[in-house]
């Protein structure tokens, strides 16, 4: 029923756990699995004194994103393929992942968006995690939200 | 890897594409469907103060009967998606004013493993980002919720 299941993931163990789930279910449908994660654009500190003690250059932030991209998004690469899953993964840089969620499943052409219920800010007395909850009101395919 | 999945439904066109999926997928996995419809409780219409029946009146009685109807109107769409894709299939219906507690209720008591339902019901209005009743089921559900539209 599904041929391509899109993945986020913001490192947290809530989105561990959908992984596995997503990866079985993509299994089963003899789907494959687009794994995507979001960082927060770069942003140059407002420094007011000469101290540049913690400026941190763009360039130094791309690599500091992409070793953070790498780590998360090889959870997924793992497990797909030890299912046997085709993979592919990606990173993108937007102060809103809910809109990258939704524009990735739309630009990669992913007809299920699987998805952990809370992220890393798993503040558990919010209903629904925010990003989640966004995807939800913006996304026109299905979305499964597992915790 | 979904055994029994759970579709509750309101009748609305969007429910009835969820209960399409739903029987698609329990087809797949040669799971089982559950199809589940929540009647409201009886309200009594108090127009009128004096001992006249208000015109708007239906008795409980009544008001099961119409229960009754609907219920097997609503659980028969979901009976004939799923025999219409030979799936095996088992409705239920439970009568309350919070739906999504019965959704929660339902999952637990049938087994269930996985939720499908619409992302609106029928009062589907499209500004508000997400049902209510979807909303709650979401928030509480202890098996993943499949939302569609």
């Amino acid at each position: 029923m599904f041929r391509n299941i899109l993945v986020p993931t913001d490192g947290s163990p809530l989105s561990r756990r959908a992984i596995q789930q997503a990866v079985r279910f993509a299994k089963e449908q003899k789907a494959r699995v687009t794994g995507l994660y979001v960082a927060p654009p770069y942003k140059p500190g407002v420094i007011e004194d000469a101290s540049m003690l913690n400026f941190v250059t763009p360039r130094q932030y791309e690599e500091s994103v992409s070793a953070t991209a790498r780590k998360y998004l090889k959870v997924i690469e793992t497990a797909a393929a030890a299912a046997g899953v085709p993979c592919q993964t990606l990173h993108t840089l937007s102060d809103y992942p809910y809109d990258e969620i939704v524009r990735t499943a739309r630009r990669r052409k992913c007809d299920l968006i699987h998805m952990a219920s809370h992220g890393r800010r798993g503040i558990s007395r919010l209903l629904l995690g925010s990003q989640t909850a966004k995807v939800l009101a913006l996304s026109t395919i299905p979305v499964i939200v597992c915790r | 890897m979904f055994r029994n999945i759970l579709v509750p439904t309101d009748g609305s066109a969007r429910s009835r594409r969820a209960i399409g999926r739903a029987v698609r997928l329990a087809k797949e996995q040669k799971a089982r469907v559950t199809g589940l419809w929540v009647a409201p409780v009886w309200q009594p219409n108090l127009y009128a103060y004096d001992e006249s029946v208000p015109a708007g009146f239906i008795s409980p009685r009544q008001f099961a009967a119409n229960t009754r109807k609907i219920a097997a109107r609503q659980l028969g769409a979901v009976r004939k998606a799923a025999a219409a894709a030979r799936v095996p299939c088992r409705t239920v219906s439970a009568q309350s004013n919070f739906p999504h507690l019965e959704i929660i209720k339902a999952a637990r008591r049938n087994r269930c493993d996985l939720i499908v339902m619409a992302s609106h019901g029928r009062r589907g209005i499209s500004r508000m980002l997400l049902g209510s009743q979807t909303s709650m089921v979401l928030a509480h559900a202890t098996v993943p919720v499949m939302v569609c539209r």
